[in-house]
């Protein structure tokens, strides 16, 4: 195994590619920051990260994210709850399915959007429904109810599947035992989920501390966050290596909760998900009245998501929403006309970035998790640091490091779709490390000793037996790819350009109606290629594979 | 399983057609590259102006101020465009420090007034663009007002969290907006600040963009605020029913510029992109365009009803050197006593 | 479907892990195994003691530390698993549970790259030589644990390998099917003449299935030799309580002629084999003394006498626990019907005899 040829020109190829667009582009930024004009100094970091005001966006951010990881873990496992205990008809359970990840495939902003409409002095739901004068939009509680609306479903989807995993004779025992559902739920359900909750926690205490898009339209004055506070150094100020030390103060909380979600968290599930599912419960785990109150809770966070969706289909379809409600489809020949070379760049570098970061994910998954060779932990660290990264600082470190000779990619696709793959393949590879764990080692073994070697094996047993974390990395891929805006706002050039990018920019040119119609059509394609995919996992489906899309979470 | 075999084949092979797909900023021989700070609806049509008359392309993104900028200095060593165009001409002067710019004297440049032209020829001026209030007619009617006169105005009662105007890290609206309060206080910071520091409690937002609190004044979010004048025109052009006003004491105004960028690859193609902008040629078109700029050069005509609604309005240019002089301890001012007081 | 039969020969193998707790320990530990052509060897062991790891090591999973590995001729230390043609049949059968039964089986073939017609007709074979035939098309998961196993070894066979490595096949299926698949698999064995290595911590499998045993502790080889010769001449204690069930009476050798011993113990003098031990006068030694071996006769007429602590019947045989002095020992006698040995029981007194070929003395470990 050690000499085999295969492993080594991929372990090579990997670390080369990971050297490039990992440490290269991170290393260059660290000696933007720490050197000027070639001396060392820590003049200007020193200054940026002792003002009061900086420090006081850095605890803002760690509040919001505390708040959106608690908030968004207790929604998502209540829809996840209720989707795996209260035995729904398939057509509701698809409705909420699809309900809860609208905010999933949607560029970040479009619910903070939506807020905006709908709150505030003149709100459609504040003032022309309940009357209310005088109401603030912007600020803690907004950006927070935004981004929980926007992040829970992550939670969702890594806790569903393992509701449904917890073997329903646990809770039957329990019941048997004498105590009542409640106290099933309280003394058996929930522990044995609470690695799950702390997973998803962290996941969403990531992502809102990532988040700049939505504090960029919604916090307002009185409440800074550190990745806006550090887009607007850049893009405000001009500073880049100020907005460069910004980002490294986010750096410390961003790797923490990633350590800890690796080596703590994920190291104490009790519960394995094979996706075998235990299936219903055998018996009534929730009282009639509890799972009223389950799905009334459920359908008023889904008519929510619903409603703002709604809202931003009408602004696409009127000339000008709050002004002139005359239906149109003015703003679809728009983005049809104008718009057309920034749809087909987007689609090219979604459709380029999707399949290689779905292979990228596969292949060093696959490396780390059943092969030893030298700096095999490492390439696993590696592989994170671009997921585990606030966007902003990939982003600008992508820009200073390749614009350049000997690497000069700068306003090529393939700057764009290096950082789509090298930041969300990281989904990838995690959901084949998850997957490969539960595929028995004596699998590959078999192929071995039926004389196959490595490439054979990994073609033809492991390959198809982790196609659904292929697919799973395709999938996030693709739709990270459509929406994500906080790396590749700094990497759009002159020749490729990004639906989001466009999205924001008729955002803060107020041309509403293009930037809804830019959201619906996203939104559209996404849920069109997420469909396809699913077909596809289903057309290779192997027996006790894991559903496609409890990865998009991780 | 051959199914598998067949497609993993596709994928291997798309490397390939990444690299056949891959290509950099053209850079052949008609056409030029621009970054924009313009919006592309106002863009656009000046650039198709632009290759009819001229027969050159222009291969154009478009980017706020601050991001425009940001990228030009990331990519000094190495530009990816020949030209940047339109924008606040303080960001030009934020520019000039950080050594972007080729000196080019275009040809009208001898014509255009001092305050529309950098000495040098780093930058010069397309379009003048001055402040004006802009409210919402529902807010007005509801709270009796009157469309605001006087700065004063705004720090009437009602208008309590309801005005928005641009954040001053990064709009340049709202550093001509602090200029404009520091020239009606005789340049008196202490009571220029101590006006901005009374108005704070009304203002609902400080937005990113200098036409952030345009939509929201539009809808009656917000009551009023702040605009650059294309910005609140375009409002109103678009259904809204807002009011421009004027103060009596004045407002300032300041220059959209345009610039030759250092090292560009295309030097002589950006020269004459601006030799068009600069003159009458491009800015004659922006009647026809409806973009409500008024013309930098001496013998464009303004338009006649953007002509009615600046007549009478007390209109000053913000005084370059002191603004240039002044700007970064005032936004600092501003960031450390109204932002975050 | 035979192919010429070769022998392994494991050489000094060694292979060490670092634990957690214990820090480096050896999983294998100077292993020497020779197989010749054909025969049928069993790994047998508690778990832990590195017969696993021994068997990866000749299937080229794991690489040895030290030592080296041949199969015939060949020298395969260094030769990944694939390039070594070895069947093994894995715990949990290890079936590509994403392939039909035709498909698990075809692998080997198609990997070999030999013609659809050729695998078509070998994979048929070979599936009716496993009672198979019609199972082509069903996937791992609709298959009982007796048919996986059968599609395992049909895999692993298919493909003619030059040795047949199991590990614990047999494990996950229940007793009586236990007993029915080890008789298959020896039954094919034979037929099929390929050189063997089994590893089981099942005794009885062992001895059921084995040409020869090598038992394994502590990563090291403790015994070899066949399940009798393992059985009353176990040399060491640990075999001897590894394999069945046995008295270890203490004593000492008051004299030593040729192959056999006198030894006092039980309050008496007793002859025993010298089994695999070279003892001598005055050395203090431990008697195996195998249940089934001592004879239940009339007080007056045996060597000693012992008295019944309890009975327990259970249908084809009556299990005795006996007191002797301070000795307890275990008595298994075959029922020959109703009433038999009727006399026998608890309280009674009964005399013991043991012919001294059915027992072998162990040295007494000097501490």
């Amino acid at each position: 195994m050690r000499r085999d040829p295969a492993v080594a020109v991929a372990v090579v190829a990997l670390w080369a590619m990971l050297l490039l667009f990992v440490a290269y582009p991170l290393a260059t930024l660290l000696g933007r920051v720490l050197f000027d004009q070639n001396a060392f100094t820590t003049a200007g970091i020193v200054a940026i990260l002792t003002d009061r005001n900086q420090i006081r966006a850095f605890w803002n951010s760690l509040l919001l994210a505390l708040l959106v990881g608690g908030g968004g873990t207790i929604i998502g496992f209540l829809f996840a709850f209720t989707a795996a205990r209260s035995r729904l008809p398939r057509w509701l359970l698809t409705a909420i399915d699809a309900a809860v990840l609208l905010p999933l495939v949607s560029p970040p902003f479009t619910t903070a959007i939506a807020m905006i409409f709908s709150f505030g002095p003149r709100g459609l739901l504040t003032y022309e429904l309940l009357g209310l004068k005088g109401v603030t939009v912007y600020g803690l509680t907004s950006t927070l109810s935004s981004e929980i609306l926007t992040y829970f479903p992550i939670a969702y989807l890594t806790l569903r599947p393992l509701l449904a995993a917890i073997d329903s004779n646990l809770e039957g025992m329990a019941l048997s035992l004498g105590a009542s559902r409640w106290r099933v739920f309280r003394t058996v359900t929930l522990p044995l989920c609470i690695p799950g909750l702390a997973n998803a926690f962290l996941l969403l205490f990531a992502a809102s501390l990532a988040d700049f898009a939505t504090p960029l339209i919604l916090a307002g004055n009185n409440f800074p966050v550190l990745p806006t506070q550090a887009y607007l150094q850049i893009t405000g100020l001009f500073d880049l290596r100020g907005g460069a030390a910004l980002s490294f103060m986010l750096l410390v909380p961003a790797l923490a909760v990633f350590l800890l979600q690796r080596y703590w968290v994920s190291q104490r599930f009790y519960v394995t998900v094979t996706g075998k599912g235990a299936g219903q419960a055998p018996f009534d785990s929730i009282s009639p009245a509890a799972r009223g109150m389950l799905l009334s809770a459920c359908a008023l966070v889904a008519a929510t998501i619903v409603y703002f969706y709604a809202l931003l289909l009408y602004a696409s379809l009127v000339q000008a929403l709050g002004a002139n409600h005359t239906l149109t489809l003015r703003h679809y020949r728009v983005i049809f006309t104008e718009g057309l070379r920034v749809i087909g760049d987007t689609l090219i570098i979604a459709g380029l970035a999707m399949p290689l970061g779905g292979l990228y994910g596969i292949l060093l998954g696959y490396l780390v998790a059943r092969k030893q060779f030298v700096g095999r932990r490492a390439m696993e660290l590696v592989s994170m640091i671009n997921y585990a990264l606030p966007g902003t600082i990939v982003g600008i470190a992508y820009l200073i490091a390749f614009n350049d000779p000997p690497i000069e990619l700068t306003g090529t696709a393939l700057i764009i779709i290096a950082c789509y793959v090298f930041r969300y393949g990281a989904t990838g590879v995690r959901a084949t490390v998850a997957l490969l764990q539960q595929i028995d080692k004596s699998l590959e073994e078999a192929s071995q000793s039926l004389g196959a070697g490595s490439g054979t094996t990994f073609r033809r047993v492991t390959l198809p037996l982790i196609l659904p974390a292929f697919f799973a990395g395709l999938g996030v891929v693709f739709i990270r790819s459509m929406t994500a805006i906080s790396a590749t706002i700094f990497l759009v050039s002159i020749s490729w350009t990004l639906i989001t990018v466009k999205i924001l920019e008729n955002i803060t040119e107020l041309s509403l109606g293009p930037a809804a119609a830019y959201s619906v059509l996203v939104v559209v394609i996404v849920f069109v290629v997420i469909a396809l995919i699913g077909r596809g996992l289903r057309w290779f489906r192997a027996p006790g594979s894991l559903p496609v899309t409890s990865m998009f979470g991780g | 399983m051959r199914i598998v075999t067949h497609w993993l084949r596709t994928i291997v092979a798309l490397p390939l057609l990444v690299l056949a797909l891959v290509s950099g900023p053209s850079a052949a021989a008609d056409t030029v590259n621009v970054y924009s700070i313009w919006p592309e609806n106002w863009a656009r049509p000046m650039f198709e102006e632009f290759e009819k008359a001229t027969g050159i392309k222009v291969n154009f993104v478009r980017f706020s101020s601050g991001e425009a900028l940001a990228r030009v200095i990331a990519e000094k060593s190495n530009p990816r465009v020949d030209v940047l165009f339109g924008g606040p001409v303080e960001t030009f002067a934020a520019g000039i420090n950080e050594g972007l710019f080729e000196p080019y004297k275009p040809t009208s440049f001898a014509k255009l007034p001092e305050r529309f032209r950098e000495a040098s020829g780093q930058w010069t001026a397309i379009a003048d663009d001055p402040l004006v209030f802009m409210t919402n007619d529902k807010f007005l009617k509801e709270n009796n007002l009157k469309a605001p006169a006087s700065w004063d105005d705004l720090l009437a009662a009602p208008y309590k969290n309801m005005l928005q105007m641009a954040d001053a890290r990064t709009s340049g609206t709202a550093v001509t907006r602090i200029f404009s309060i520091l020239e009606v206080n005789g340049r008196d910071e202490n009571r220029a600040f101590a006006y901005m520091k009374k108005l704070r409690p009304n203002v609902q937002l400080y937005t990113k963009s200098g036409g952030g609190g345009t939509l929201p004044v539009g809808l009656g979010q917000a009551g009023g605020g702040i605009f650059f004048i294309v910005d609140a025109l375009d409002t109103k052009a678009k259904g809204y029913d807002v009011t421009i006003s004027f103060p009596k004491e004045g407002i300032g105004t300041a220059a959209e510029g345009i610039a030759l960028i250092k090292g560009a690859k295309n030097p002589e193609l950006g020269k004459k992109l601006i030799d068009w902008a600069t003159s009458p040629a491009m800015q004659n078109q922006f009647a026809k365009y409806k973009i409500n700029f008024v013309p930098a050069h001496p013998e464009v005509a303004l338009e006649p009803s953007l002509a009615a609604v600046i007549k009478g309005a007390n209109i000053f240019p913000i005084d370059a050197a002191y603004a240039g002089a002044n700007r970064k301890h005032v936004v600092e001012r501003w960031v450390a006593e109204v932002l975050n007081p | 479907m035979a192919t010429e039969a070769i022998g392994v020969h494991v050489d000094g193998v060694s292979k060490r892990f670092s634990h957690r707790v214990k820090g480096e320990i050896y999983a294998a530990r100077d292993v020497r195994l020779d197989v010749a052509p054909g025969e049928f060897l069993t790994l047998l062991g508690p778990s832990g003691c590195g017969k696993t790891t021994t068997l990866r090591m000749i299937a080229g999973f794991e690489q040895p530390d030290a030592g080296s590995i041949r199969l015939g001729g060949q020298d395969v230390t260094g030769l990944p698993a694939n390039q070594r043609n070895i069947g093994f049949v894995f715990q949990n059968y290890a079936l590509f549970p994403h392939l039909s039964v035709f498909d698990n089986v075809a692998y080997g073939l198609q990997v070999r790259g030999q013609p659809a017609a050729a695998i078509a007709k070998s994979v048929g074979d070979v599936l009716a030589l496993v009672g198979l035939t019609g199972y082509e098309h069903q996937f791992s998961g609709q298959l009982s644990g007796g048919e996986q196993q059968r599609v395992a070894l049909a895999r692993a066979i298919v493909i003619r390998p030059r040795v047949l490595l199991f590990d614990e096949p047999l494990s996950n299926l229940d007793a009586k099917l236990r007993v029915q698949m080890r008789t298959e698999i020896r039954d094919l064995q034979r037929r099929l003449a390929i050189t063997t290595i089994y590893v089981t911590h099942d005794q009885e499998e062992a001895m059921a299935v084995s040409d020869r045993i090598a038992v394994m502790s502590q990563g090291s080889v403790v015994q070899e030799g066949t399940a009798e010769d393992l059985y009353y001449r176990p040399a060491s204690e640990f075999v001897a309580t590894f394999v069945g069930r046995v008295n270890l009476v203490p004593g000492r050798v008051i004299e030593r002629s040729g192959n056999t011993v006198t030894v006092a113990a039980l309050g008496t003098t007793i002859h025993a084999d010298t089994g695999h031990s070279a003892v001598t006068s005055g050395a203090a030694v431990k008697l195996v003394m195998r249940p089934e071996v001592l004879e239940l006769v009339d007080v007056a007429v045996g060597a000693f006498r012992a008295d019944v602590i309890s009975r327990t019947f259970l249908g084809e045989k009556t299990e005795y626990l006996l007191r002797c002095g301070d000795i307890e020992l275990q008595c298994v006698r075959h029922n020959s019907g109703a009433g038999a040995n009727a006399a026998i029981r608890e309280g009674s007194a009964v005399g013991l005899h043991v012919a001294a070929s059915a027992m072998a003395v162990l040295p007494e470990p000097t501490r």
